[in-house]
């Protein structure tokens, strides 16, 4: 998090913050033990826990509106859709334009679906629309009325016996409470490619700089697009809503200690106060570790290495399929450097979505482990491949910051696109580079696909607790004569 | 600078809930103010009654968001059990009584049959070599019901597998027993399925059936229907986030060749 805006802020509010307790604690000191000092201090402290809640239960709300969105698109519920804007709202889609106003996007989003203004929610035989919007990154503004998200929407699209196609786009969004109530205030879509399932995003020719879609060209938008760019194979970043504030990896920094509460009815409240404040640190953090994943995919799609290693610790490790240990944001951004160039080279794909999160906290809001997984969609070489791989990632709460201390990325396979990941379509896991060496070698030696293996929980069973044992209870099950295999 | 922060939390540990970004100028102001404006009061017994009520009532809504969470690592948990065959596990995860419907196979009832349908219809326990399998979980859509202890979940199976590919939705139910999350019911309808040479534009799985392979169900399909190219919406189990209308039906045409014209 070194010389960047983000940082220079970061310290700015963390000098606001220190002058404030320093305020705060010379008022303590004179007014110290005083029970009326103690019952302002926790109505202080229940402002902040509620806050905090609302600041939580508000990264909910949005990602339930995203998701509601795609679930509507996916069945044709163009109008559903259109109604989680405001009445104002934009849609900017890609270089087509912007459509404002929920009729606009509605219509828009129906012609998109290859669906008819004349007819219910619904699509025509043989259209399929899958929408799938994943990934996260979710700010919500101070105010409390304002929140910003960035999404990755993954489109599965076609016409039955005409056309099956993928979709590939960015999306940053803008909220707005009204009224109690979330709605998304503008969209700004970042098409990056629509690829005919044959041949896929390798295949893709370089667009001029007045592409549109198709739809784009028969419906016009209200106005012209904010921003004017090529999609892919060129490489083009979408901006970052994040970079000048991180406020979205940021909890309370870890519990060092509970204080001993007096015992009495002020004291039972404090103490009650304290219970409640870690519980909820602890329930902030799993969204910001989400965030943090998040943000280091969105860096890491883009080949934008040096960022992307910012967000580990000093001594953190990046551990890549079979291509060894690297240490530290340098020695990290060097080994990432061996995938590509910093900002990948014209017609390199490097999408790796952070998906399926599993996080746990530990009990001081101190660390924080996760599992996610990533379907990669990517080019080496001019050729296209699919991927797929689950990271068993550490993390620490540094002061208020969460970083990555340890990621871990378990290759499970690589596919040949043309080939597919079956047969003579396999790829077998990199190893590490002579060019540019880890600073040590693997931690686990394994091969992928067709080798299959289990990459080991970091947590034990959500239900009964235990660790997970599947094999050792198949063989015990065995040996008790029982029907399974 | 650092340092001297990390002293100035550690003498004052109940003060650092605020994420450093809210402690702002005006915030400062305004906890001064207050400080001195109530120091001259001593709290009263109807005073400390309010902020316990307001505790309760915090404490409830924080643990509706671990609610939430934990419901996601349930299904999410099952997507990396079903990759990897783990079926003990993945049967751990539902209630004694609890049930599984997935495509058109009809309703397995109970635990022990949820562990059946995998096992005997699926694969051995543990990874397969050669085998692909994986069952990404996707856009889970959590709702905690007022009484806090029933629960429902919209999501995604995005499915690749040595077979091709897979999307499937979810509405399913958990319930909290005991202080645990467990799955009550999987419900899984199939949105599309199909091979990996050409991809969706033909060659595809337009449902399964009770009896397309073994074991039988317990009851029949709850619903039948036909996927992709054909059109079938799973009912969502929540309104629209904005207007708060429940889901409206779809017209009648889906699905139709002459849909909307």
């Amino acid at each position: 998090m070194k010389n960047t805006p983000a940082s220079f802020l970061t310290r700015i509010s963390s000098l606001l913050f220190a002058s404030c307790l320093l305020h705060l604690a010379s008022l303590q000191v004179l007014a110290q033990d005083s029970d009326a000092q103690r019952y302002s201090n926790l109505l202080i402290r229940m402002n902040a826990i509620k806050a905090e809640t609302r600041q939580v239960e508000d990264h909910n709300a949005i990602t339930r509106l995203g998701r509601a969105f795609a679930y509507y698109l996916d069945k044709g519920y163009f109008g559903e859709a259109a109604n989680l804007f405001t009445d104002h709202g934009r849609l900017m889609y890609g270089n087509d334009g912007v459509y404002i106003g929920r009729d606009r996007i509605r219509e828009l989003l129906t012609r998109h679906g290859k669906s008819s203004m004349n007819a219910g929610p619904g699509l025509p035989f043989g259209r399929l629309n899958n929408h799938m919007h994943l990934q996260p990154l979710v700010t919500i503004g101070e105010d409390g009325t304002t929140a910003k998200a960035r999404w990755r929407e993954w489109g599965q699209v076609g016409n039955f016996k005409d056309k099956a196609e993928w979709t590939d786009a960015i999306l940053e969004n803008d909220y707005i409470k009204e009224d109690g109530v979330w709605k998304i205030a503008e969209m700004r879509l970042f098409l990056n490619f629509i690829a005919d399932y044959q041949g896929g995003w390798a295949a893709l020719e370089p667009q001029g700089r007045n592409w549109k879609t198709e739809v784009g060209r028969e419906f016009r938008a209200d106005e012209r697009s904010p921003v004017r760019y090529k999609p892919f194979p060129e490489i083009y970043v979408p901006e970052f809503h994040y970079e000048n504030d991180i406020s979205a990896i940021q909890t309370p920094p870890p519990i060092e200690f509970t204080p001993r509460r007096p015992d009495d009815a002020l004291g039972k409240l404090e103490a009650r106060a304290d219970a409640e404040a870690l519980k909820l640190a602890r329930v902030h953090a799993v969204r910001a570790v989400e965030n943090l994943q998040a943000m280091y995919g969105y860096y890491f799609d883009k080949g934008l290495w040096s960022q992307a290693a910012d967000l580990f610790t000093e001594d953190g490790t990046w551990e890549f399929g079979q291509m060894g240990v690297y240490q530290g944001p340098e020695s990290i951004a060097r080994g990432m450097s061996v995938l590509g160039p910093e900002g990948l080279e014209e017609g390199q794909l490097n999408n790796f979505p952070m998906l399926q999160a599993v996080i746990h906290v530990d009990e001081n809001n101190e660390r924080a482990w996760g599992r996610f997984r990533s379907d990669v969609m990517r080019t080496v070489e001019g050729r296209g491949q699919w991927g797929g791989g689950l990271y068993e990632n550490e993390y620490v709460n540094d002061n208020g910051t969460w970083k990555i201390t340890k990621q871990h990325y378990w290759v499970t396979y690589w596919g040949d696109y043309d080939k597919g990941w079956m047969r003579d379509g396999i790829i077998p896991v990199e190893q590490m580079s002579e060019a540019i060496p880890p600073d040590a070698p693997p931690t686990v030696v394994y091969e992928s696909l067709p080798n299959t293996y289990v990459v080991p929980f970091h947590y034990n069973h959500p239900v009964t607790g235990e660790p997970h044992d599947d094999m050792g209870r198949l063989a015990r099950d065995k040996a008790a004569g029982k029907n399974v295999r | 600078m650092k340092n001297s922060i990390n002293k100035t939390l550690n003498m004052f540990p109940p003060l650092i809930e605020s994420r450093l970004q809210m402690v702002n100028v005006s915030f400062l102001v305004s906890c001064i103010l207050y400080l001195v404006s109530t120091s001259a009061h001593a709290q009263s017994p109807a005073e400390l009654s309010a902020l316990e009520s307001e505790l309760n009532a915090i404490s409830t809504r924080i643990e509706r968001l671990q609610d939430m969470e934990e419901i996601e690592i349930l299904q999410r948990s099952y997507g990396y059990y079903v990759d990897k065959s783990l079926w003990y596990s993945l049967t751990d995860l539902w209630t004694e009584d609890g049930t599984l419907e997935i495509g058109g196979r009809g309703v397995f009832t109970g635990a022990d049959r949820v562990f059946e349908y995998m096992n005997v219809g699926l694969s051995p326990v543990g990874p397969t070599q050669g085998l692909l399998m994986d069952h990404q979980q996707f856009q889970t859509l959590t709702t905690i019901n007022p009484d806090g202890v029933t629960a429902e979940l919209r999501g995604i199976a995005f499915v690749m597998s040595s077979g091709g590919w897979g999307h499937c939705y979810y509405e399913n139910d958990f319930v909290k027993e005991d202080g645990v999350w467990k799955m009550k019911t999987l419900h899984g309808p199939f949105n599309m399925y199909s091979g990996y040479p050409i991809g969706w534009v033909d060659n595809l799985i337009y449902n399964t059936w009770p009896t397309k392979f073994p074991p039988p169900p317990d009851l029949p399909p709850s619903v039948v229907y036909l996927t992709y190219p054909s059109y079938y919406v799973e009912p969502f189990h929540y309104p629209n986030p904005v207007t708060g209308e429940p889901m409206p039906p779809h017209d009648p045409a889906a699905g139709g060749v002459a849909f909307g014209k």
